[in-house]
């Protein structure tokens, strides 16, 4: 009811004003209608006057903001810290570099490590090093980032429980003490021991608690060499092979070039007699083996043999041999036993012709030839290996000088067979793993697990999480071996020192210090240097006397630590004869079924590197697979048990078995089956955690012929399948699109010896016309070129792993792998050639060309890739807009998209963190999601010599560069200088005859030059 | 012609926005562009150490307490250490001093605000121009006249190639000087 109705119906009225009371016309017209005229109209904006308050507001708000955005007060810089007191030779921006002792594997190489700020960077080899001679595998260069795994422990723990290391520490004194009260036990479980100063710790450790006995082992190991050298020589230290000395070299499944031994060494002296440039005097290399490795992808001659009938292999070479003369007398005998064997058994699966080069080739080269048998082979092999190259008289190839030592002599089978049994009858009190991984890299059947549960107390000292700490009761986390103390005494007159290059970086103690501090019986006997303090004191009694230097005892010392290594005059005897009846006890081992073949990993070792991302994604040398590993088999056996790649297949061994994808893998013999090891962790960082299979579970303790080669396996097709990914598309060899298109269009080029003595223009007959329609621009002063040499290169992968440190690379997983999206700036190209059962392996590495004609460079709408004035194909990540136009227009596709923030994408930003974060180069961009990236020749490194050669006030030459991959390569195949000097070794190679361009008709005139591979084979055909 | 809405709209009302738009953006464009380079950025440091004396009176060397400065990228900082060289004898009763003194001995580094910045992907080297004999004052303008250090000049990619491009004009002192590189990899990697 409004008010109108009310005065209406209602002549009670209440008055409001005067003026109502008197029922002024107006107020009675007010009061009809309750609002003014227009205030109950609908609002329109354009009605409006034309500056409103509203517009006004708005424009006067707009520009203050605008205003007070351009015009704040100054941003902050933020804050510039210095030191508060300057450590001696630590300045900003100046890297220092530190030798130390790789602990990564027990050839204990010498390295030089590049630290930043305090902090370290880069790992590379020490050039003073007599073995390793400054370079380092890639492992060595990738195991940088152990130090910053996110998941390094950083607490004791007791079951799994944090606790202090002094109760730790006085609750495992207290175990200690009890277990030999009560006359238990104790066990050291240890790798291989290289160091001469932990061996020291531990004889103190069993001269305090005497019931004590040490376990050395090792997945993989040298172990069965040394046997066999200890049964025809009597003698454990057996010498290493001059392999730059051989005219023929004979390897039986032996990977020395790829995994076994020093193999950085092998392949520096073998690539020695592999040189184009000076002299033409290249050695033969023929290699037997069933699966594919990559000393078997480098030879001149490849015999398929699988690894059960190698040792009737050697003994038909043998026999073969022997009737052609002997250096050495054989007794009738071993005549006896050798004349048994005939190699005619070979001629169907090897071919008659290579037999017979073989035959000759070592029978013309006696003395100058080696055979040399792989570490997997049965001792039974070696033997017969060590008769014949003594047959052959060519024992002066060995080389005592540089004798393989023993520290620690490693546990026997049977050791451990007896250490178990006594776990199981309650004899062991206290077992400690020393930085080692029993219940994963041990053989299943031992038991060891199960007779653990057995122990009452169980120390497991380890940098991270791993199987065994997972049923230790005692977890203690140890350091890195950049924050450790340590020395190595692995060759002959070789004493190389270990020094940290950073304090630790979690709540972790050295090993050895922690033994040391169980010995001494108090916790409180603990300092960061007790060790460091002993290590001091074995040196000034143990290595100082030897050498009698003129410097007192510190200086000594610390010049030994600066140059990371002492030599020593060691007088080393040749070994005595040979007891040829060794010979007489072996057997031959072969197999009606499937021989399984069990090989070392490329770049995870035993598993101890499975949690380093870059090593799982380095791709295979052969296979290219990234982050897995698979059953290998030939094609024959493929269509034979009818899998293809990526199929599910079931190994099985004596009721061990394993189900893994299968890879069809060109060139092994038939019914053998390869498998890698070290994969398949179960309890690992996140990164390695389950990638792969663990095929170490179908080792058994009781093996006839070697741990790692076992016959009468079956293999058989189980359901599903696992995607292997590659790096590298596989095109199959009967594919007649595809087949050979790298030989036709000349992107692989290759000669032999015989071909190039002929005609040493060979490759340049078939010359075709390159114009361009422009002006060719002109490179006066420095021109930066690579060249790589294609006989040196032996595919092992260093340069990649020394790149993706160098140049942050960041890791992408397995699922970004596989669809090609991989971050390497380099990669190492492989191509198959010839038939599937015969493949010729070509290798290629491949990274950005620094075209002068760059065609990338013509199509980027930002221009933010483009040509320096020395030749370089530059990248400006800060203009790349993404298009990836480049990348579309590069023939050579080396060019890497960000396709995420890799850092943050990969496995919920595993490596984005403030640790990890400190592994990256200051001196190299940390690229983002949306950039283009590609190899820039080391752009910092140019930059870094440049300001050198200007500081020092000389001109910059060629050879003040050297690349991160070029520095790394064991071969010094890759070659990185100036173009225009035409003395520099790079300007030499690329005026060689064997020098090509890859694509070379395009006329983009790319700057990476490659020296075609010359195969030593007796034909001008390759083999 | 009937007048429409439209016509107003286009011939008067968006002119006049356009216009001071733009008037608003060049006005602010150029009123705070030394503020946006950061020249007269002169922040209070946390001793009040006065370069007009030690550099100026003094007239101690740039080089005695900015080492790095001929030999790497960074010209550096100088550590605590630095200025007790002098001061664990000079002023010791100074307030400023005793504040440095404070520092050095609770071995705590001073945390000096930035006043000069490169972005973090320009690889600035302080030695390749250092060793070419340019003057820091080029750069970084009268350090000597000044009680507090500001920036006086450009830190511009634009400042850096000027320079580079024309460097007998920007730093007449040089009797013999080259054209600096301009490519991009000598700064961005």
């Amino acid at each position: 009811m409004n008010n109108s109705d009310k005065i209406k119906d209602d002549n009670k009225s209440y008055w409001k004003s005067l003026k109502a009371y008197d029922n002024d016309p107006e107020v009675l017209k007010l009061k009809q209608n309750e609002f003014v005229d227009g205030v109950t109209d609908e609002f329109k904006s354009s009605q409006l006057p034309d500056i409103s308050r509203r517009k006004f507001l708005a424009l006067l708000s707009a520009s203050a903001a605008l205003t007070a955005t351009a015009c704040t007060d100054y941003r902050d810089k933020g804050e510039i810290v210095p030191y508060n007191k300057r450590p001696e030779n630590v300045s900003p921006g100046t890297a220092n570099f530190y030798a130390s002792t790789c602990n990564g594997c027990s050839q204990a190489c010498g390295i030089i490590v590049k630290t930043r700020e305090g902090r370290p960077i880069k790992i590379d080899g020490n050039t003073d090093h007599p073995i390793n001679k400054g370079k380092i595998c890639a492992k060595g260069q990738a195991s940088i980032l152990n130090l910053y795994d996110p998941e390094r422990l950083n607490n004791p723990t007791y079951n799994k429980r944090k606790i202090d290391w002094s109760d730790a520490d006085s609750n495992i004194i207290d175990a200690l003490n009890k277990s030999q009260t009560d006359g238990k036990q104790i066990a050291i479980v240890t790798g291989a021991i290289v160091s001469p100063t932990i061996k020291k710790v531990f004889d103190t450790f069993t001269a305090k608690y005497n019931n004590t006995k040490i376990y050395s082992y090792d997945l993989l190991n040298d172990a069965i060499r040394r046997d066999a050298w200890f049964e025809c020589y009597g003698s454990n230290d057996y010498p290493s092979i001059k392999w730059n000395e051989p005219n023929i070299i004979l390897a039986l499944d032996s990977d020395f070039l790829g995994s076994e031994g020093n193999y950085i060494e092998n392949m520096n002296l073998f690539t020695q007699k592999r040189e184009t440039l000076s002299k033409l005097d290249f050695n033969r290399l023929y290699a037997a083996e069933g699966r594919m490795s990559v000393t078997g992808s480098l030879a001149d001659y490849r015999l398929r043999i699988p690894p059960d009938q190698q040792y009737d292999f050697v003994m038909a070479l043998t026999n073969e041999l022997l009737k052609k003369g002997s250096a050495i007398s054989i007794n009738s005998q071993v005549q006896a036993k050798v004349q048994k064997f005939s190699l005619n058994k070979f001629e169907r699966t090897v071919g008659k012709e290579k037999l017979t080069h073989l035959v000759e080739d070592l029978n013309a080269n006696r003395g100058k030839s080696i055979i040399h048998a792989g570490d997997t082979l049965s001792k039974d092999v070696h033997i017969a290996v060590n008769l014949l190259n003594e047959i052959l008289g060519n024992t002066q190839i060995y080389d005592y000088k540089k004798t393989f030592k023993t520290v620690l002599p490693g546990s026997t089978k049977g050791d451990f067979k007896q250490l178990i049994a006594s776990m199981n009858n309650d004899g062991v009190g206290v077992v400690i793993h020393f930085d080692s991984n029993p219940v994963f890299t041990l053989a299943g059947d031992f038991g060891y697990t199960s007779a653990l549960k057995k122990v009452e107390t169980i120390v497991a000292l380890t940098e991270s999480e791993n199987e065994t700490s997972s049923v230790a009761h005692y977890t203690l986390p140890i350091n890195n071996q950049l924050e450790n103390w340590g020395d190595a005494y692995v060759r002959g007159g070789v004493y190389s020192l270990q020094q940290p290059v950073i304090s630790p970086v979690f709540n972790t103690r050295q090993k050895e210090a922690v033994l040391l501090t169980w010995i001494n019986g108090k916790t409180n006997s603990y300092s960061h240097n007790i060790y460091h303090n002993f290590l001091m004191d074995n040196f000034n009694t143990e290595i100082y006397p030897r050498k009698k230097p003129f410097s007192d005892q510190k200086t000594f010392w610390l010049s030994a630590l600066h140059d990371g290594v002492v030599t020593l005059d060691e007088n080393i005897q040749p070994s005595k004869e040979i007891n040829t009846s060794a010979l007489l006890n072996t057997n031959e081992s072969l197999s009606n079924g499937f021989v399984l073949h069990l090989t070392n990993s490329y770049y995870l070792s035993d598993g101890k590197f499975a949690n380093n991302g870059w090593l799982q994604e380095l791709p295979h040398p052969i296979t290219k697979v990234a982050w897995d590993n698979y059953a290998a088999v030939s094609p024959n056996t493929a269509k034979e048990i009818s899998v293809e790649n990526n199929d599910l297949v079931e190994v099985n061994i004596n009721g061990r078995n394993l189900t893994l994808p299968a890879l069809v893998q060109p060139g092994m013999s038939d019914k053998t089956i390869n498998i890698e090891l070290g994969y398949g962790r179960k309890v690992c960082g996140d990164v390695g955690k389950d990638v792969g299979s663990n095929s170490i579970k179908l080792i058994s303790k009781d093996s006839s012929i070697s741990p790692f080669i076992y016959s009468n396996a079956s293999i058989k097709k189980s359901s599903g399948t696992h995607k292997l990914v590659t790096t590298q598309e596989h095109h199959s060899l009967d594919d007649t699109f595809v087949k050979d298109f790298h030989r036709i269009r000349n992107i692989i080029q290759e000669g032999t010896v015989n071909k190039y003595k002929n005609d040493s223009n060979f490759l340049h007959h078939e010359k075709h016309e390159v114009f361009s329609i422009t002006n060719e621009h002109e490179y006066n002063g420095m021109k930066w070129a690579m060249a790589i040499d294609l006989n040196k290169c032996t595919n092992c992968s260093v340069c990649i792993s020394s790149c993706n440190v160098e140049n942050n690379i960041p890791v992408v997983g397995k699922p970004q792998v596989e669809r090609g999206r991989e971050m390497q700036w380099m990669r190492i190209d492989r191509y198959y050639s010839g038939t599937p059962d015969e493949p010729i392996v070509s290798n290629q590495p491949m990274l950005c060309q620094h075209c002068d004609n760059a065609p990338c460079e013509n199509v980027c709408p930002v221009n933010a890739t483009n040509h320096s004035p020395d030749g370089l194909n530059q990248m400006v990540y800060n203009r790349c807009v993404g298009t990836r136009y480049c990348s579309n227009n590069c023939p050579y596709k080396v060019r890497r998209y960000n396709f995420f923030d890799y850092r943050d994408e990969f496995a919920d930003a595993y490596y984005e963190n403030d640790l990890t974060a400190l592994v990256n180069n200051p001196e190299v961009t940390v690229r983002s999601r949306g950039v283009m990236e590609k190899c820039t020749f080391c752009v910092q490194r140019i930059m870094e010599a440049r300001s050198n050669a200007i500081r020092d006030g000389r001109e910059l030459k060629g050879s003040d560069v050297v690349t991160a991959c070029q520095q790394a390569c064991p071969t010094n195949a890759i070659v990185f200088g100036n173009a225009n000097d035409p003395e520099s070794p790079v300007a030499k190679l690329r005026d060689l005859n064997l020098a090509y361009h890859v694509l070379e008709e395009l006329n983009i005139k790319p700057n990476v030059t490659y020296i075609a591979k010359l195969r030593n084979t007796h034909s001008e055909e390759i083999a | 012609m009937k007048k429409t809405v439209l016509d107003y709209a286009l011939k008067i009302r968006l002119p006049l926005t356009l216009f001071v738009v733009a008037t608003t953006f060049v006005l602010t464009y150029y009123i705070s562009r030394p503020e946006r380079d950061g020249i007269g950025y002169t922040p209070q440091q946390p001793i009040n150490f006065s370069h007009k004396l030690h550099a100026g009176t003094m007239g101690i060397d740039c080089q005695y307490c900015h080492i790095n400065v001929t030999k790497g990228r960074y010209a550096t900082i100088p550590s605590a250490n630095i200025c007790m060289n002098c001061h664990t004898l000079a002023r010791k009763d100074r307030p400023e001093i005793v504040k440095l003194t404070q520092y050095y001995e609770e071995g705590k580094p001073i945390p000096w605000k930035r006043v000069h910045k490169v972005p973090d992907y320009a690889y600035f080297n302080h030695s390749v121009h250092v060793n070419k004999n340019i003057d820091c004052t080029s750069c970084h303008g009268d350090v000597k006249e000044m009680e507090v250090v500001g920036q006086v000049r450009q830190f511009t990619m634009k400042a850096c190639l000027d320079c580079h491009r024309q460097p007998h004009e920007n730093l007449p002192y040089l009797k013999q000087v080259n054209i600096g590189p301009e490519n991009c990899a000598v700064c961005h990697r």
